[in-house]
């Protein structure tokens, strides 16, 4: 296992040097320029320049990027132009909300996709399992920001029960701060438990049909336990591979979710810095975005291992 | 809402003219007396840049520094110029301004606010590597303290618009002994930094920016009233407005215009339309065909209908310009229409521009609704006049840099404004080597001279006068089409007392009490 680590993360520096390049090379190609973004209701040439070449943004881009890389060798990740601040602050500051709401996310699908999913196999093609695809089939086709609104409407303007917008960090204060994650995390879950309720659904009737499943029930076992011991461990990998991909989906691309509810998360983040062409903060923000995806797909390699011996890694 | 031209007009008198009684938000109540106390809840759309006048491009950050620091000078409802932080000034030549400054204010950080203290922020204004406002106060020579409290200002050449200039971050005075104990930080954390109303509390990024009432405020007059002010970004305009609806907030920035009929019929909320000093336009190409001929943009203005769009797509919140100049300036002409919609004309100077049939141009806009709404009613409004417009959609980085290298025939350009005429006209329209806000890369020895002469005299009246003949000549010779002068209307709790709307559209909370 600690080969596979190894392996993993060897491989993982020229993904990083392609991204970064890439990135760097599609962000300088695009027109918009950081000094203009900034300085929109200024016309004085001058001062642009003069703060251009202060910020090394008159030198030629392959240099730009060597010179970026090799800060970030040394473990710097450079300045945002915008607010001055060093990037790996902007960022810490936008992980915690970001994490925070991917897991609530992630828990509030599980508890809704697993027992929905087991169900709607278990009876399939009866009147619950329709139900049950129906709503997949409604959280899928629902679009995140229509949900965000509706839901806004009814429990924060109609019921009053939680804020419309805005975060409270749940480490601090425990009740307003999860208060403050809830509308936003049912949207994300509901989405999310669509997707995972029918990936369940479907490799588990495709467990159903296997011998050992016949064999479980030629020697008289309960359905139940034809399920949970048979069925749906092996029918849980297709779900764990959704959910690693979903977990950096959710981290950096919950984009929309946190413009509407005004959750200062990485999304917004790196959409905010590419509006106004803020070089170092996109870069800085893509890299570790990168590594993020990166480890969260270990990590689902890992758990292969420990749902399914036969893949587990030596 | 359905505001005709006409009332539009006798709304901006009225913020021009009459101190505006019960002004505002809970009027019923006005004769109720202020009080002290209450946290003022505001939402925005974006989060403030920096806390550092000198280093500050966003419009936002103003909106804050409006109430923590204190420019030499102010505006007041009808754009005239009064006393700030100096108590009054003077003109000895065109060339020298002397302002008597303020006695017994002092910054939040208890240091003293005097002709030193001023020097030393227009000298950082004009040598410090990153300050944006060195444009603002290029023209400034030197600066000579006279007293400890007076203060004479030498210009390199004269400039009728450099007091309307003071008005805003460029008269901002920030206290010299933080900048220089704690200048880097400044830009996050301004406590002691200014002299106004209310004292700088915290800003936690991404979260919210307090503010807190100044006891020791030198003006002893109203307010401040208020205990705090805590300012949100918000970015969606759909949640800012149920937030302000359920109570979350008490005041919003800008309410959208697809949603000014429905807010105001919320008993819940009241509206204050601020008129703006912005103007929404286009600039056209003049360097390269196809609007390197006259005849064909007088075309496009006479095939366009601009009473319409204002209708149509500005949903009346706003008014059908003449020309860059708003009807809340003193410098606007009223007796200058709008360029009316002449589909014959139209016609007929498509001859004489030689493409008899038509012809096809791109039009480049900012990819936000209200821009493809109006680029579209453009689009159809053209076409029956024979030009086929091609719109291209992009993002306001992209649209800077496609306006600075004159990469288009025909773009969008959006200005906020400023309190002088001069500031919606010179850069502009004066010829100007280099990269400016020329885009349509304008020439005309006559509307040089004209800017010019505006910059040279301070008499009001004789400025006006150039002014409104700058308006004809730019309906002629049309480097620019000029749309609409937006109303900015702001949204507010009925609990909210006492707010002034200034067309610069700054919230200044000096005055404001809670019920």
């Amino acid at each position: 296992m600690v080969h596979l680590v190894l392996q993993r993360l060897a491989a993982t520096v020229p993904v990083l040097l392609l991204v970064t390049a890439g990135v760097f090379a599609l962000l300088h190609l695009t027109p918009g320029d950081p000094i203009d973004a900034m300085m929109a209701e200024s016309a004085d040439a001058t001062a642009k320049a003069s703060l251009r070449a202060e910020l090394g943004l008159d030198r030629p881009l392959p240099v730009q990027y060597a010179a970026w890389m090799g800060r970030v060798l040394r473990g710097d990740l450079g300045r945002s132009i915008r607010n001055g601040e060093p990037v790996v602050e902007n960022v810490g500051r936008r992980i915690r909300p970001s994490l925070q709401l991917a897991l609530l996310a992630m828990a509030i699908s599980l508890l809704i996709a697993v027992p929905v999913g087991i169900v709607s196999a278990a009876r399939r093609n009866t009147s619950v399992d329709r139900v049950g695809t129906t709503f997949a089939l409604f959280g899928i086709c629902m679009p995140n920001f229509l949900l965000a609104l509706l839901l806004i409407f009814l429990f924060g303007v109609t019921l009053r029960w939680l804020p419309i917008s805005g975060y409270v960090d749940p480490a601090e204060e425990l009740v307003d701060g999860l208060r403050s994650l809830a509308l936003p995390a049912v949207t994300l879950g509901l989405a999310l438990a669509a997707v995972v309720t029918r990936t369940l659904r479907s490799s588990m009737l495709e467990a159903l049909t296997e011998d050992y499943v016949r064999t479980a029930r030629a020697k008289g076992l309960s359905e139940w336990r034809v399920v949970r011991g048979h069925v749906l461990r092996n029918a849980l990998i297709p779900v764990v591979t959704v959910l690693g991909l979903q977990l950096g989906t959710l981290i950096g691309g919950a984009v929309i979710t946190e413009y509407v509810f005004a959750l200062p998360g990485v999304g917004r983040l790196v959409v905010d810095a590419v509006f106004a062409r803020d070089y170092p903060l996109v870069q800085g923000v893509v890299l570790l975005i990168a590594l993020g995806f990166i480890a969260s797909n270990l990590l689902v390699d890992l758990l292969y291992g420990l749902i399914d011996p036969r893949i587990r890694h030596r | 809402m359905r505001v005709s031209r006409r009332k539009f007009l006798k709304t901006s008198a009225v913020a021009a003219g009459v101190p505006w009684l019960g002004l505002s938000p809970g009027a019923a109540a006005a004769a109720d007396p202020p009080k002290k106390g209450g946290t003022l809840r505001v939402g925005f759309y974006i989060e403030a840049a920096t806390m550092d006048p000198h280093l500050s491009g966003s419009k936002i950050d103003r909106q804050v520094y409006h109430n923590i620091y204190e420019p030499l000078v102010t505006l007041d409802t009808k754009l005239g110029i009064k006393p700030g932080l100096a108590e009054s000034w003077s003109q000895p030549d065109p060339k020298t301004l002397v302002f008597k400054l303020r006695r017994g204010v002092k910054f939040h950080d208890g240091t003293d606010f005097n002709a030193e203290a001023a020097k030393f922020n227009f000298e950082r204004m004009k040598t410090e590597p990153k300050s944006v406002r060195k444009g603002e106060v290029a023209n400034i020579d030197t600066v000579e303290v006279v007293d400890s409290h007076t203060l004479k200002v030498n210009l390199k050449k004269p400039d009728a618009a450099l007091l309307a200039t003071l008005t805003d971050r460029a008269g901002m005075m920030v206290s010299p002994k933080v900048v220089q104990e704690r200048g880097v930080e400044l830009g996050r954390n301004a406590k002691g930094a200014g002299t106004g109303p209310f004292e700088f509390v915290e800003w936690v990024r991404d979260s919210h920016l307090v503010i807190k009432r100044h006891d020791g405020y030198w003006n002893k007059q109203g307010g401040p009233y208020l205990d705090r002010v805590r300012y949100r970004p918000i970015p969606d305009d759909v949640v800012k407005l149920h937030s302000l609806q359920s109570g979350e907030i008490d005041v919003m920035d800008y309410v959208q215009p697809r949603d000014v009929a429905a807010v105001k019929a919320d008993k819940n909320v009241v509206v204050v339309d601020v008129p703006s000093l912005a103007d929404f336009a286009y600039q056209l190409n003049t360097t390269r065909p196809p609007f390197n001929v006259k005849a064909l943009r007088q075309a496009v203005a006479y095939a366009l209908d601009v009473e319409q769009i204002v209708k149509g797509v500005w949903l009346n919140v706003g008014v059908a310009a003449n020309g860059p100049i708003p009807p809340t300036s003193w410098a606007y002409d009223k007796s200058i229409a709008p360029i009316k919609r002449d589909l014959a004309r139209a016609k007929a100077k498509l001859a004489e521009g030689g493409q008899p049939n038509g012809f096809t141009f791109t039009l480049t806009t900012n990819n936000i609704p209200i821009n493809i709404q109006e680029a579209e009613v453009m689009q159809a409004q053209l076409a029956e006049a024979g030009i086929t417009a091609k719109v291209k959609l992009v993002d306001s980085a992209t649209l800077i840099s496609d306006g600075n290298a004159r990469n288009f025939e025909m773009v969008s350009f959006q200005w906020s404004g400023r309190p002088d005429p001069d500031g919606n006209t010179y850069q502009f329209l004066r010829t100007t080597p280099g990269t400016s806000f020329n885009w349509s890369g304008v020439s005309n020895p006559q509307m040089d001279a004209l800017l010019d002469r505006t910059r040279e005299i301070s008499n009001q009246a004789e400025r006006r006068k150039l002014y409104g003949e700058l308006t004809k000549l730019l309906q002629d010779e049309l480097p620019m089409i000029f749309i609409v002068h937006p109303i900015e209307p702001k949204a507010f709790s009925p609990k909210v007392q006492g707010y002034e709307p200034i067309p610069d559209g700054m919230m200044r909370f000096k005055d404001v009490w809670m019920r």
